[in-house]
């Protein structure tokens, strides 16, 4: 046999697509799948929050709270040694009690538990299960019942809109998508799960529901709005007034803006005739230190 | 900050990458050109070779390995699935560099043919999904002159 | 699915064509592909994992992709003249995790 040499002019090994239009095409299509994957499964878990009963809620609860570095909770029937406890459980009831008279509709969530965290942070939350907590830098920092009421309303109404149930059913969503993709390889990511759960962002939807919530309530109780917003106020300051950058900043935070939430709910207030100036109602003394004793 | 880091990583393997890979496809290309009067075939156990006095294997080998935006786009593939474009020119490189070399040290030996070639790729960067995205290739044959 | 088009070429694994003579022979073709399996695939044979059996999807992606690199094995040998490739081998391995590479070499000649 005779041997022929020929060249292989035509490259038939490789495909000819330019790596930039390849990259595009995938980026987008996983981009695609994951939003469509994303909003499929959170309807999903929307409707099952929904539905869940009472007493998941509170097996739910039970398991979240061991995660977070509370000093102790009061329930309807446990003793507590920091008498604050006692105080904050009183003045949550009986808020709970107006807020139904309020709205007209009786508490859907179980009997609440209060928790004070030891953080010098000023923040309240409530996880399911009806498990309210405030930190010790608020309440060193609240002035009047007025404003420990908003804040507590407030809470209250996140719990009455089920929104920490439906909190978690997006954070298992975020798990459920980074777990398929392979991001963040966990053994039984139950564990720190519970700490990804346990970090509720709310919608923004969900926050200006609850403010509005609460806002009804302390016109009732108090007649008047001064004092109330206070927490605000003091967030405000310490936020940077950024003006025209203030509407871009505003969209990257799941929490609208102080100024924005105050604005807001002095308006309301006007407008259903409740007066912005009037008398705080105090606290008892010294609710910064625990057992309502203060060491000099 | 990772973002900015990973963007630098994916240009310069973009850029850099695609200059060097065209680089080595025109010096393959040129290397085929002049060394293709020597045939290279896959079968010769069977047939009589009247003009072989000698006989010698040789072997090329060389080890490959991608660039970022490559590695970047085949990890994305691996979710859509299809044909690995990324993949295709790093294989095709190595395994033409491989039987370049074969072919250059045979005729450099001195044969006039080289008979039963044959390939072997292997995985070098390890199994799991941090690891090199590199690829050995290696061409053996026996060369006759 | 699984019809190779050969665009009339002979393919053999032996070392020449039975009952013809090889009279040109043009040196090594050879065709490859990469393929990748997607996530949803992956997901399927993690259940088939547990039952056992043939991984239906997988066969037929790869029965694809060897088609795919014989008929690039194919076009190469059509670009040389020729009329036969002999000695047809395969190598499939593994260049990366998740994706397979199926490479198919024969020595492309003129038979009659």
């Amino acid at each position: 046999m005779k041997y022929v040499p020929k060249e292989i002019t035509q490259e038939v090994n490789t495909t000819p697509v330019h790596p930039l239009v390849n990259l595009a095409y995938l980026a987008g299509t996983v981009a695609l799948v994951g939003v469509a994957i994303y909003f499929l499964l959170g309807i999903a878990a929307d409707q099952i929050a929904r539905r869940i009963g009472p007493e998941t809620e509170e097996k739910i609860g039970a398991v979240l709270v061991q995660a977070f570095p509370v000093q102790e909770t009061v329930g309807a029937n446990e003793n507590a040694t920091d008498s604050r406890l006692e105080y904050l459980h009183e003045l949550a009831i009986s808020i709970q009690t107006d807020l139904e008279a309020v709205t007209g509709e009786p508490a859907n969530y179980p009997p609440l538990k209060i928790g004070i965290l030891d953080t010098p942070v000023e923040n309240a939350m409530v996880m399911a299960g009806s498990h309210l907590f405030f930190t010790e830098g608020l309440l060193a920092a609240v002035d009047s019942e007025n404003e420990l009421a908003f804040v507590m309303a407030h809470e209250l109404g996140h719990l009455q809109n089920k929104d920490p149930l439906t909190a978690l059913g997006r954070s298992l969503v975020w798990i459920t998508i980074g777990s398929l993709l392979g991001l963040g390889q966990q053994g039984s990511g139950v564990v720190p799960g519970a700490f990804n759960l346990a970090e509720l962002n709310y919608s923004r939807g969900q926050e200006t529901a609850a403010d509005e919530y609460a806002i009804a309530l302390i016109a009732q109780r108090y007649t008047h709005g001064d004092h109330s917003l206070d927490f605000f106020r003091r967030a405000q300051e310490n936020e940077l007034d950024l003006g025209a950058l203030n509407r871009v900043a505003e969209w990257e935070q799941t929490h609208p803006m102080s100024g924005d939430r105050i604005k807001k709910l002095e308006a309301i207030l006007v407008e259903e005739g409740v007066a912005l100036t009037g008398e705080a109602t105090p606290l008892p003394e010294d609710i910064g230190c625990p057992n309502f004793t203060c060491e000099p | 900050m990772e973002l900015l880091v990973l963007l630098i990583l994916t240009g310069l393997g973009f850029f850099v990458g695609r200059h060097l890979e065209q680089k080595h496809y025109a010096s393959i290309k040129e290397r085929e050109k002049k060394t293709l009067h020597i045939p290279m075939m896959n079968f010769g156990a069977k047939q009589d070779l009247p003009h072989a006095h000698e006989a010698q294997m040789f072997v090329g080998s060389v080890v490959v390995a991608n660039d970022y935006f490559k590695t970047l786009s085949a990890a994305l593939r691996n979710l859509v699935g299809g044909r690995v474009v990324a993949y295709e020119s790093l294989v095709d490189r190595g395994r033409r560099e491989a039987l370049l070399r074969m072919k250059a040290e045979a005729m450099e030996w001195g044969a006039s043919q080289i008979v039963n070639v044959r390939f072997e790729t292997s995985n070098i960067g390890g199994q799991t999904g941090g690891g090199l995205a590199a690829v050995e290739i290696m061409a053996y044959g026996t060369a006759i002159r | 699915m699984n019809a190779l088009d050969s665009h009339g070429l002979t393919l053999t694994t032996l070392e020449g064509v039975p009952g013809k003579e090889i009279v040109e022979h043009y040196g090594l073709v050879q065709g490859s592909t990469i393929r990748a399996k997607h996530v949803g695939k992956d997901i399927m044979a993690g259940f088939k994992n547990i039952v056992g059996g043939e991984l239906k999807g997988y066969t037929e992606l790869l029965q694809e992709a060897r088609k795919e690199s014989v008929e690039r094995m194919v076009s190469q040998a059509q670009q040389l003249g020729a009329n036969a490739v002999v000695n047809v081998r395969f190598a499939t391995s593994s260049v990366a995790p998740g994706a397979a590479e199926l490479f198919a070499y024969g020595t492309a000649v003129k038979v009659q």
